[in-house]
C-alpha cells in the first residue's frame, strides 16, 4: 500500500508536465463554453427575429433559463471527457511500456499491481479535477448568459428551482457513474495493447463502435456501460433531464433503467481492472 | 554477500518466444563487488537474460536470484537493484532536470542530488534541454545519470555504449571502475564493445547458442586461451598435416591459402619455428597475438576445427 502511494505520488508529479493531463483537465470545460458562446451567437440572431415577427413565450421561456443551457453545457463536456479518459487511459501505461520508463518503476519501486492501480487513481483524480473545472465552467458561463430560474409559462410554473435542481443533481451523478468504468476500459486496452497507437486507436474505435451500436441494442443495452454516460449518440439520463429542466413533461424512464445505471458500470470497472490486472502479471514489460 | 551467497544466482533458464528457443539452461554467477561482461553474439539471449533477470520477461525453466530475491520482487530491495536498458528509457518530454527529480522520487534512498550526477555525467548544460531534444549519446548519459542518485548494490547495463562518444565511453568506465570499488556496487554490463568490457570487467561470461559458452575470471580465461599465433607458409598443407596431431599445438582455422591460425600450449613459437624447419616447411611469417577477450570470443563463437 505504501508503494502503491509512492508511485500515486510519481504518477502525479508527472502529471504536472504532461500535455495529455493538461487537456484532460481543462478541455471539457473549454469546450462547455465554446459551446455557450455559440448558443448565445445563435440566440442573438433569432431573438433579433423574433423582436420582428414575435415569437412563442414558452420557446422564449425555455431559450433564457440557465438551467437548460447549463445541463447541455455539462453533457457536451462530459461526452468529451468521457472520449477523452479512454484515449487517456489507453495511452497512459502503454506509452510508458513503449518508452520502457515503466521498467524503472517496475524494477526499483512497485509491483505491477501498484502499477497499474496508481495509473487508475490517477486518471480518476484527474477526471475530478476536469469534472471540478467542468462544473465551474458551466455553472459560471450560463449564469453570465443566461437567468437560473423556474421555468414559467403564462404565470403558471411549470417546473420549480428545487424540482430542476434534484433532478440536475441525479442526472449529474447518473452521468458521472459511468466514467470509472471508461476509465477501465482505457487501462484494460493500454495493458493488453503492443504499443500506444494501437491502444488509442482501439480505446476510441470501440468507444465509438459501442456508441453506434447501443442505439441498436434496445433495453439489451443497459447492459453495456457506455449506454450511460453523456455520448455523440446520447441516451443517457442527463440528455432527458435537459427537456426536465425546460419544462417538457414528456420525458419516461422507467425504474430500471436507473437500477442498471447504477450497477453495471460498477460492474464493468471491477471486470476491466480484474482483467488488466490479470494481463499485467503475465506480459512482458 | 559472499560467493556462498552471490549477489546474482542464474540456474537453467530457459526460454521461448512461441515456439523459438532463445535460452536452453543458462547459468550465471556474479558476486558481491565484481563486474561481470556478459557477451554474446546477435540475438544470442543477452538482452532476454536480463529481462529475465529483472522480471520483465516471464521464463519457462529456471532459478533467478538478485540479492536474495526473485525477479519479481525487486522493488523490495527498494532500489538496490537498477538498470539501464538499451534504448534510453526516458520520457522524451520531461527536461533533463525533470528526469532525474522524476528519478530521485523514484529512489527510495537518494544519495546523490540531480546536479551532482548531471556533472557525473557531464549534461550539467543540458539541464533545461526536453530529452527528446539530446542525441542519442546524451539521452544514455540521462539513463546512466538516473541510475547514480541512490546507492544501487547490483548495475545492469544493456548495451551501455551505444551511441557514447569516446570521452563518453571514458567516462561511463572510470564511473563504473569508480562506483565498483568506493561502494562495492556488483555490475552486469552486456555488450559488443569487447574492448571496454576488457578494460572495467573482473569476470566475463560469453553466450552462445542459448547457453554460457565460457565464464569466469577474464584472467583465467585469457590465461587459458594461450597464445595464438598466424602462420604464413607457401606450404600449409604440410604444416596442417604436421600439426594436425601434436599435443602442443591445436589449429584454430585456415585464416586464408597461405595462412593458418594456431594458439600454442607449453611451447614457444620459436620452438615452433624450429619444428618446421625442421621438417622442410617453409615459414614466411609467424604473427603472435595477444590473448584477448575479443580473441576468445571469435574463436568460442566461431567454433573450434580440431
Amino acid at each position: 500500500m505504501s508503494n502503491l502511494l509512492a508511485i500515486l505520488r510519481l504518477e502525479l508529479f508527472l502529471s504536472r508536465f504532461s500535455l495529455t493531463a493538461k487537456i484532460l483537465v481543462l478541455a471539457p470545460a473549454l469546450v462547455c463554453l465554446a459551446r455557450f458562446a455559440l448558443v448565445w451567437l445563435n440566440q442573438a440572431g433569432q431573438q433579433a427575429r423574433a423582436s420582428l415577427i414575435g415569437a412563442d413565450e414558452f420557446a422564449l421561456a425555455q431559450a433564457q433559463n440557465a438551467y437548460g443551457q447549463f445541463v447541455d453545457g455539462v453533457n457536451t463536456g462530459l461526452t468529451i471527457l468521457a472520449l477523452l479518459l479512454a484515449a487517456a487511459a489507453a495511452y497512459d501505461f502503454s506509452s510508458e511500456r513503449d518508452i520502457g520508463s515503466i521498467r524503472h518503476v517496475l524494477i526499483r519501486r512497485a509491483g505491477r499491481a501498484s502499477i497499474v492501480l496508481a495509473k487508475l487513481l490517477r486518471l480518476h483524480i484527474l477526471g475530478v479535477l476536469s469534472l471540478g473545472l467542468l462544473g465551474l465552467a458551466a455553472w459560471a458561463g450560463s449564469a453570465l448568459i443566461w437567468d437560473f430560474g423556474p421555468v414559467v409559462e403564462d404565470g403558471f410554473e411549470l417546473i420549480s428551482e428545487q424540482e430542476i435542481l434534484y433532478e440536475i443533481h441525479l442526472g449529474l451523478l447518473m452521468a458521472v457513474i459511468p466514467l470509472p468504468a471508461v476509465i477501465g476500459f482505457g487501462v484494460l486496452v493500454s495493458v493488453a495493447a503492443q504499443s500506444a497507437t494501437q491502444a488509442v486507436t482501439v480505446a476510441l474505435g470501440a468507444t465509438l463502435a459501442m456508441d453506434i451500436f447501443k442505439a441498436l441494442l434496445g433495453e439489451r443495452a443497459w447492459y453495456l456501460y457506455a449506454t450511460f454516460h453523456p455520448s455523440v449518440l446520447d441516451q443517457s439520463y442527463l440528455r432527458e433531464v435537459s427537456r426536465l429542466v425546460r419544462g417538457f413533461s414528456d420525458v419516461l424512464v422507467e425504474d430500471r433503467f436507473f437500477i442498471y445505471n447504477g450497477w453495471i458500470p460498477l460492474v464493468s470497472v471491477v471486470v476491466f481492472v480484474a482483467a488488466a490486472l490479470l494481463l499485467v502479471s503475465r506480459r512482458g514489460l | 554477500m559472499n560467493e556462498a551467497n552471490p549477489a546474482l544466482r542464474v540456474r537453467g533458464l530457459r526460454k521461448r518466444y512461441g515456439d523459438v528457443p532463445v535460452l536452453h539452461g543458462v547459468d550465471l554467477e556474479l558476486s558481491a563487488a565484481a563486474v561481470l561482461g556478459l557477451v554474446g553474439l546477435n540475438g544470442s539471449g543477452k538482452t532476454t537474460t536480463i529481462e529475465c533477470i529483472l522480471g520483465l520477461q516471464r521464463f519457462q525453466e529456471g532459478e533467478v536470484s538478485v540479492l536474495g530475491r526473485g525477479p519479481a520482487d525487486l522493488f523490495r530491495l527498494q532500489g538496490d537493484v537498477v538498470a539501464i536498458f538499451d534504448s534510453p528509457s526516458v520520457p522524451p518530454h520531461l527536461t533533463v532536470r525533470q528526469c532525474l527529480e522524476h528519478a530521485r522520487r523514484l529512489c527510495p534512498r537518494p544519495v546523490r542530488d540531480c546536479a551532482e550526477v548531471e556533472r557525473m555525467l557531464g549534461i550539467e548544460s543540458y539541464t533545461r534541454y526536453r530529452i527528446r531534444q539530446l542525441s542519442l549519446g546524451n539521452r544514455r548519459r540521462v539513463s546512466i545519470a538516473q541510475a547514480l542518485l541512490g546507492e544501487p548494490r547490483l548495475i545492469l547495463l544493456d548495451e551501455p555504449f551505444n551511441g557514447l562518444d569516446a570521452s563518453g565511453v571514458d567516462r561511463v568506465l572510470e564511473l563504473i571502475a569508480d562506483l565498483n570499488r568506493e561502494t562495492g556496487a556488483g555490475f552486469l554490463l552486456s555488450s559488443h564493445q569487447l574492448p571496454y568490457l576488457e578494460r572495467v570487467c573482473s569476470h566475463v561470461a560469453i553466450l552462445h547458442g542459448g547457453r554460457i559458452a565460457a565464464a569466469g575470471k577474464l584472467h583465467d580465461l585469457l590465461a587459458d586461451v594461450g597464445s595464438r599465433v598466424i602462420l604464413h607458409s607457401t606450404e600449409p598443407d604440410l604444416a596442417l598435416k604436421l600439426l594436425e596431431n601434436d599435443a602442443r599445438v591445436m589449429v584454430l582455422e585456415n585464416h586464408s591459402a597461405t595462412h593458418l591460425m594456431l594458439r600454442l600450449r607449453d611451447w614457444r613459437s620459436d620452438e615452433l619455428v624450429a619444428h618446421l624447419v625442421q621438417h622442410e616447411i617453409p615459414v614466411c611469417e609467424l604473427v603472435q597475438q595477444r590473448a584477448s577477450l575479443d580473441n576468445l570470443f571469435r574463436e568460442l563463437t566461431a567454433g573450434e576445427r580440431k
